[in-house]
């Protein structure tokens, strides 16, 4: 209630509307991420008082994860790096006229999901930022290797294939400066990769200008994409949000769970919401081609994670991610001490940034809904028009992540590679997933292996990493049990 | 187009009256300061709060505005600034890792020998901590700890040429104790692995460790300091603790590219000299517990070549090839 006296002051609520607007827009141009746009603000909050920056601040983060998912679904250009995802059935639903459907279920995802991590930031931060301390690279080897796994859910027609692209991502991920002996790989004597490769570059290579390029190639006429007139045919359906019922749950606590722990993030998390989403699903086979669970999962998993993710920062002054590590440096230059007392110490602060989610959160679903039929009007654009500023719009985006024109190139090297992987039929979504994992999972086992001395009996003596190394097999398996089942089915049928 | 053309001619204007009076120089467009990291990065914070406070204090006529170019360890920002050779608007901020990049990566060919040195401007102390509950109570204990378990202990750090392992290294060839060092790269991964128990000791920024020690989470053993921080009166420094090791303490300074004139290096000394005697900056010391590490260009560039022979050694104590 406190919060409340705090949130509902009318500067406060200016300044989450601020900030949520802010962060929609930073979500929905590809490139700016919600670190960047923080830090620049930074200066200007000094103006203000510590509770409105925070408030809007906040804002700026959870509100870019709402527009993080409009150019997935509308161009395949991931917004935000935990839009990926979302592309994988967004888009396909964008094809066939239902883009309203997919933009609206993300924002009600959002919604759901955004205030479902609020509630847990509330209710269970301190003793949630406890348990999370358990985990440590041992776990999160498991976790990666849990996520890893889900590329047998990822796979379309061939299981080969899509495990090659999967170790086409590894591989990349492997790109840069070795962490652990500083040795250069793959760097071909360029010191532009010593950092390795931005995972964005790849993400909206793959993704958006693979796809284009593709789809220039065939000569037909050019045809306008199918958006169905009238307001009512933009949004979803009663049946669209019964089949998501499970995926709003599902959203809401995988991402916030992950969001505790500082070592995953919100990519994470998304993908991990996708390939579970997909693992209960009765139409498994359908994810892929457009189904609307496919966009709620991650899109709620993206949100509900940021509630997470403020719970390590809160309650124990430990960052997770970047945005968070910005919002850190921000409570120190406002003369705050984040750490384990800060809480109890500024309470208003805190139950004033936790009521002002609440608010922010309806305030993006209000501003969202609304725009969702003025941006499905984007697709009737033809493609002569479409084309180029997707083009546009992605090596804007890249160019103002990194401000390097030698990612613009590696930018332009993926979209081949995105080309030709469409052209023979490899899935794109596996290798993002091992591009994704690859960097943490390798660190976390090469950090196990040094706290056991090498002994590789440390990823299944601890009962955390056990219960998931033990899923991630389950998970696996999961392909080899709908064969025997469909050849059951067949013996039973003759 | 007639503005264009009119602003072009300012333009032109412009350029002739800066050469005119070289002599006494003065930035006349916004000064792009660049520096390694991404936002929210710790010379990014910095380049940003120095922006901040050089504004307040009126020290320059113009803004300036922070540039990232993140990659290769510092290695893309250097090159950067050994591209605009001659460019009188751009200055960098660097840290130490601009010095031993070099030493580990072949790409990165950039030293900061290379640029023109400015000013040396933060040096960032350490404290060793180790969790609350941990049987040490000085660092003589954690040192005859690693003695009788060798190879037992863990220490959570960043990469292996940062300051934490720097540590480390001097502190095991001084003693001949061993313990593992694990790399993680965000510094709240760290943190988490010593409050969850997973390692035992860690080198840690006087600010963070702040709020945990008034928590009851973790507790201090020595300063990595030459003197005692104000926030840790009681705490003994390396030397006091009786490790008779240098205090090697994070750096951060201001860097020009190659080729500028005299009086530029002149101009930027006096502009930082001035930032570092201001109220504003004293009060940004001390809320983040940094010292005031100022020493002008000719320091600077001494400072360089004790740092790099320094790092040489540590490197080849702990078996890493050097390339340079």
């Amino acid at each position: 209630m406190q919060g409340f006296a705090v949130a509902l002051q009318p500067a406060n609520l200016l300044w989450c509307l601020v900030g949520v607007v802010l962060g929609t827009v930073v979500g929905i141009l590809p490139g700016l991420g919600p670190p960047a746009t923080i830090a620049m603000l930074l200066p200007l909050t000094f103006l203000m008082n510590p509770a409105g920056a925070m408030i809007m601040l906040a804002g700026i983060y959870y509100g870019a994860k709402y527009g993080g998912s409009t150019t997935s679904i509308l161009l395949n250009v991931p917004g935000e790096s935990a839009s990926v995802v979302t592309c994988l059935d967004g888009y396909p639903m964008a094809l066939q006229g239902r883009a309203g459907a997919a933009l609206g279920i993300a924002a009600i995802a959002s919604f759901i999901a955004g205030t479902v991590g609020v509630l847990g930031l509330m209710l269970v931060a301190p003793p949630l930022a406890k348990i999370a301390l358990s985990f440590s690279s041992p776990e999160y080897f498991a976790l990666m290797a849990l996520g890893l796994a889900m590329v047998v859910l990822l796979a379309g027609r061939s299981m080969m294939k899509a495990l090659l692209a999967m170790l086409v991502g590894l591989w990349i991920a492997g790109i840069g400066t070795d962490p652990f002996s500083t040795t250069s790989r793959f760097t071909f004597g360029r010191m532009e990769l010593l950092s390795g490769v931005d995972f964005v570059v790849v993400a909206i290579g793959v993704f958006a200008i693979g796809e284009v390029l593709a789809n220039m190639e065939a000569r037909e006429e050019t045809r306008l994409l199918p958006v169905p007139k009238g307001l009512r045919n933009l949004l979803p359906t009663a049946q669209d949000l019964k089949d998501c019922r499970f995926a709003f749950a599902n959203g809401s606590v995988v991402g916030f769970l992950i969001g505790v722990l500082p070592g995953a993030g919100s990519t994470i998390a998304s993908f991990i919401s996708y390939g579970l989403e997909k693992a209960v699903s009765r139409r498994r086979d359908r994810f892929g081609t457009g189904v609307v669970e496919g966009v709620a999962a991650p899109e709620g998993a993206n949100n509900s994670e940021t509630g997470g993710a403020l719970v390590p920062l809160l309650t124990l002054g430990i960052p997770g991610s970047g945005t968070t590590a910005v919002l850190l440096a921000a409570l120190v230059l406002w003369g705050f001490k984040p750490g384990p007392l800060f809480i109890p110490e500024n309470p208003a602060l805190f139950w004033g940034l936790v009521a002002s989610m609440y608010i922010g959160n309806v305030m993006l679903l209000v501003l969202n809904l609304p725009l969702v039929p003025v941006f499905a009007q984007v697709l009737r654009a033809p493609v002569f028009v479409l084309y180029p500023v997707i083009f546009g719009i992605s090596i804007v985006g890249v160019y103002s992540a990194s401000g390097s024109l030698f990612d613009v190139a590696l930018l332009a090297a993926f979209g081949l590679l995105g080309y030709v992987m469409r052209k023979l039929d490899y899935p794109a979504a596996p290798l993002i997933l091992g591009l994704v994992l690859g960097a943490a999972m390798e660190r976390a086992l090469r950090q196990s292996l040094m706290m056991s001395e090498g002994s590789l009996s440390i990823l299944v003596a601890r009962p955390i990493s056990a219960v998931m190394l033990s899923l991630a097999l389950l998970i696996l398996l999961i392909p080899f049990f709908t064969k025997v089942n469909a050849w059951r089915l067949r013996a039973l049928d003759s | 187009m007639k503005e264009i053309a009119a602003l072009a001619v300012i333009a032109f204007a412009g350029s002739f009256v800066e050469t005119a009076f070289a002599q006494g120089f003065r930035p006349a467009r916004p000064v792009e300061v660049v520096v390694h990291t991404g936002p929210g990065g710790g010379s990014d914070l910095l380049a940003r709060a120095v922006a901040l406070m050089v504004e307040r204090e009126k020290l320059l006529p113009v803004r300036m505005q922070v540039a990232n170019k993140t990659g290769g360890g510092g290695a893309v920002a250097a090159a950067y600034l050994a591209e605009k050779r001659g460019d009188q608007n751009t200055i960098g901020f660097f840290t130490g890792v601009w010095l031993t990049s070099p030493l580990t990566s072949k790409e990165a060919k950039i030293s900061l020998r290379d640029l023109t040195p400015i000013a040396r401007l933060v040096l960032e102390p350490a404290v060793i901590a180790v969790k609350a509950d941990a049987p040490y109570k000085t660092l003589a204990d954690f040192v005859s700890a690693a003695k009788q378990n060798p190879a037992q202990l863990k220490q959570s750090g960043g990469s292996i040429t940062s300051r934490d392992n720097v540590v480390r290294q001097l502190l095991q060839k001084h003693t001949g104790a061993r313990w593992a060092f694990i790399s993680f790269p965000g510094g709240g991964e760290r943190m988490a692995a010593l409050l969850g128990g997973h390692v035992n000791m860690m080198v840690i920024e006087p600010a963070e460790a702040g709020e945990h020690i008034r928590a009851g989470n973790i507790r201090v053993l020595a300063q990595v300091s030459d003197r005692r921080l104000p926030g840790f009166p009681e705490v003994p420094t390396l030397k006091e603790a009786g490790f008779n090791l240098p205090a090697v303490p994070q750096v951060r300074g201001v860097v020009a590219p190659p080729g500028i004139p005299k009086e530029n290096v002149a101009y930027w000394e006096d502009v930082f000299l001035k930032l570092t005697r201001s109220a504003s900056w004293r009060k940004f010391l001390d809320d983040n517990q940094f010292e005031d590490g100022y020493q002008n260009a000719a320091e600077l560039a001494k400072f360089y070549d004790a740092f790099t022979a320094r790092m040489r050694d540590i490197l080849e104590d702990a078996g890493i090839k050097t390339v340079r």
